[in-house]
């Protein structure tokens, strides 16, 4: 039976730095199973914050946060890894561990969650040659171009076939004709069931794809359906 | 082709080549201390098994019988102590005996020749009688004035109760240089959670447990504190090999035999792995403790 909860669940949430002011206000939404979202605002808008929530790199100021079904305040701390693993993160800097060759690094969240070395092998390498990698498997992270590490970033969190994809300015170092590459391995997998959110200050890729949308301006949400989108 | 690795790259941090360096110089303090520790321990079982069912008599020629016959008052004393009940056998000293048990203090230095030297008779006792000691010394007494009766206990008590001290305070040396392993672990470790943050962070991203990422540096430390243990002890066994060899040519006379049983070489060769685990339990802790701080 397929659950019918909301991926993710925001109610009133706030988020602040240390003690700093308030950067996220009553942000409230759901996204439900299977969406594609984009994220967007100005530069300093709080998307990466926004994201940084939803991925549990960052704990809310207030208000409720439930990713699949479950209210994160009262996860235990030892089960939130479980939840972790059916979210892949595209960061922004990418954060590539550059001791490590690029299959490592692909291979870095199914080592984490215990998989067989053969079956790691396997998936890496056939993921790293979909992105355009195959020649690169054994590159360190500092011989490669920006948007080589960039592929592996994305290759990274795809391995384990989330089921929510974060990606922060996955297209931001890429030139056009890689960034809808990548765009549509990120449709492809949307359609496997996949929850997807991009976060970017491209508007020009955005109006290339008819997505919802969720702005950011001024530490609040607004969401924009498809259908208005197209009607505007 | 996926080859074993550490996610985090703590072979490349200082502390991995410090840390290692003062875990060695502990074990190295540690050693010593627990060497000198046991070797009078050792000492003093010795002693006390050697001294235990004997007694000591000593005769000593008194103002008036100064340059009278001490052979003849020694004699007599030695007739009491046969006839005393408990007495299983006595042997007297010679004067060349009496004078090389004083010359580690005194040399071979002829000038000491003239010195009025105390005659000894060693007794062996029958240990399962109880002896009247004050009235043995009575007795000796009567045939030959000044005689002592000395049966090493005072002597024995003051020597345990050095011999204890020392311990204690090796113990203290051992606690304490286990105390700045275990900081200096501590300190490597969160200096390690700082450097990588990003790392650390990112595991935490994908799914890794707390324990996944202490994991790493519970290995880490296993390892330095192997090296720096395995270290230590080298150094420190060079230093005994050299001190007993120092130590070779008087120890026969007034130093501790400077020898170990087998079971504590035992300890001292596991002293490496004690630290190592240490260090592996102190990284494990920390680091835990310092994750669980984390969203």
């Amino acid at each position: 039976m397929v659950s019918l909860d909301p991926v993710v669940r925001f109610e009133n949430v706030g988020m602040r730095y240390g003690r700093g002011p308030e950067i996220l206000r009553d942000i409230s939404f759901a996204l439900e199973p299977g969406c594609f979202y984009f994220l967007t605002g100005l530069s300093g808008a709080g998307k990466s914050s926004l994201l940084r929530l939803m991925y549990l790199g960052h704990r809310p100021s207030r208000g409720l946060i439930s990713l699949f079904g479950h209210d994160i305040s009262t996860v235990p701390s030892v089960k939130l890894p479980d939840v972790r693993r059916r979210i892949g993160v595209v960061l922004q800097d990418f954060r590539l561990l550059d001791h490590l060759s690029a299959l490592d690094n692909v291979a870095l969240p199914l080592r984490i969650a215990g998989a067989r070395s053969d079956q790691i092998n396997e998936h890496v390498v056939e993921l790293l040659r979909w992105v355009g990698l195959e020649q690169q498997l054994n590159a360190r992270p500092p011989t490669l171009s920006g948007g080589e590490q960039q592929r592996v970033a994305i290759a990274r969190a795809v391995i384990n076939r989330p089921s929510l994809l974060l990606a922060d300015e996955p297209t931001g170092n890429i030139d056009d004709k890689i960034a809808m590459r990548v765009l549509y391995l990120f449709e492809e997998l949307n359609k496997v069931g996949t929850s997807v959110v991009i976060a970017t200050h491209n508007e020009s890729l955005v109006n290339r794809f008819d997505y919802p949308q969720m702005h950011l301006e001024d530490g609040q949400l607004h969401q924009t359906s498809a259908a208005q989108r197209i009607s505007a | 082709m996926i080859r074993r690795h550490s996610d985090l790259p703590l072979e490349r941090d200082s502390s991995s080549r410090f840390m290692p360096w003062i875990i060695a110089f502990m074990v190295f303090l540690a050693v010593l201390s627990l060497t000198s520790a046991m070797v009078l321990n050792s000492a003093v079982s010795r002693w006390t098994a050697g001294l235990t069912g004997t007694l000591t008599v000593q005769i000593i020629a008194s103002e008036e019988d100064r340059g009278a016959d001490l052979a003849a008052v020694t004699e007599k004393a030695a007739k009491v102590l046969q006839a005393t009940p408990g007495v299983e056998g006595i042997r007297i000293l010679s004067e060349r005996e009496v004078g090389a048990l004083l010359e580690p203090w005194l040399g071979t230095d002829e000038a000491f020749k003239d010195l009025p030297l105390p005659r000894l008779i060693d007794v062996t006792i029958d240990e399962t009688i109880e002896m009247d000691l004050e009235a043995l010394a009575a007795q000796l007494a009567e045939v030959a004035p000044g005689a002592t009766v000395d049966d090493h206990r005072k002597w024995l008590a003051d020597l345990i109760t050095l011999v204890r001290s020392v311990e204690l305070f090796s113990a203290g040396i051992v606690l304490l240089t286990a105390l700045i392993a275990i900081l200096t672990v501590i300190f490597a470790a969160r200096t390690g959670l700082a450097v990588h943050h990003h790392v650390i962070e990112l595991l935490h991203i994908i799914g890794a447990r707390d324990s996944y990422i202490a994991r790493q540096f519970q290995y880490h430390a296993l390892t330095l504190g192997l090296r720096g243990g395995i270290l230590g002890l080298g150094l420190a066994l060079v230093a005994l090999f050299a001190l007993s060899g120092v130590a070779g040519d008087v120890q026969s006379r007034v130093v501790p035999e400077l020898s170990l049983s087998a079971g504590q070489w035992v300890v001292l060769a596991g002293l490496p792995l004690i630290t190592a685990v240490i260090a592996m339990l102190t990284a494990r802790i920390t680091v835990l403790r310092t994750l669980a701080r984390m969203p």
